[in-house]
């Protein structure tokens, strides 16, 4: 019985959090949200993990690396982290590509002023209607990403 | 069944679940646009294009490992034979949909801001629309 995988596993959810919480990904930009999500995502690939046990693609492994539970034949408990750790990436992931991409657009779209003699708004998003991206990211889905990240 | 057999049933459920969210998300863009700027989807599609390369690059490495140190194994029999390293290609089918269904859940569970400015937009689009008189069928109705 070895917790090994367990405790990598929770180690990296905690760090999907501290994202979370540092930039407002997920969980701290729209919280009841994010859990419905998360549980639909997880009980979604819980139960393609076992028709996949079913039809006898997949099994677990024996190591010394898991506890040894198992919540269904050949699921090990170890399993639910993993998927839950899997959605919260890709959902962290998706936000934080957005607000890196953001931030770069915006910075170019001030670089740009500067070069041209344009006066700088400090911090202002609303950018010339010519810079596509900097323009849009102020728009619907990415601003609510955007405020609670400062808020954060 | 194959591996690939069972992840076509799954991509087609998570295929379902996306149209959903994109028909919302054209919903809602089509209220809100009169009120505000036209919305992009170029920002989402880069964004999600670099958060898929990130997950992709990920899942092999992580995928590797897991199968190295022998924590899955799977039956020969029934798997493709395609691998990205020892890892199947088919396992990457989760992150694929992973990629795809939990934004859009995301969408279709909407917050209430989003779905209360696009009613706003819409009532006052038709309120515009219809003129002073228009305001007043509004109230009463």
């Amino acid at each position: 019985m070895g917790f090994a995988y367990l405790i990598v596993l929770l180690i990296s959810i905690f760090g999907m959090a501290m994202l979370d919480r540092r930039f407002g990904l997920f969980f701290w930009r729209d919280g009841w949200r994010a859990f419905v999500t998360l549980l639909v995502g997880v009980v979604f690939f819980l139960i393609w993990d076992i028709v996949g046990i079913d039809a006898g693609v997949f099994f677990r492994g024996e190591t010394s690396f898991m506890t040894g539970v198992q919540l269904a034949p050949e699921l090990p408990l170890e399993e639910v982290f993993f998927l839950v750790l899997l959605c919260w990436l890709t959902m962290d992931l998706l936000a934080g590509s957005r607000l890196v991409l953001d931030a770069r657009a915006q910075r170019r779209a001030a670089s740009a002023r500067l070069s041209t003699g344009e006066p700088v708004v400090p911090g202002g998003s609303a950018g010339p209607s010519g810079s596509g991206s900097a323009t849009s990211s102020g728009s619907a889905s990415s601003s609510d990403a955007t405020t609670d990240g400062g808020r954060a | 069944m194959t591996y690939w057999a069972i992840n076509a049933v799954f991509l087609g459920l998570v295929a379902v679940t996306a149209g959903a969210a994109l028909l919302l998300r054209w919903v809602r863009t089509r209220a809100t646009r009169a009120s505000s700027a036209p919305g992009s989807l170029a920002p989402v599609v880069r964004a999600a294009g670099l958060a898929t390369a990130v997950l992709l690059v990920m899942t092999a490495v992580f995928d590797n490992v897991m199968i190295g140190v022998g924590l899955v194994g799977y039956d020969e029999s029934r798997i493709s034979g395609a691998f990205v390293g020892i890892a199947p290609l088919e396992d990457f089918a989760y992150a694929v949909a992973a990629l795809v269904l939990l934004p859009s859940v995301w969408t279709l569970l909407g917050s209430k801001s989003e779905t209360e400015a696009a009613k706003a937009a819409t009532a006052a689009r038709r309120a515009a629309r219809a003129g002073g008189a228009g305001t007043k069928a509004e109230e009463a109705r």
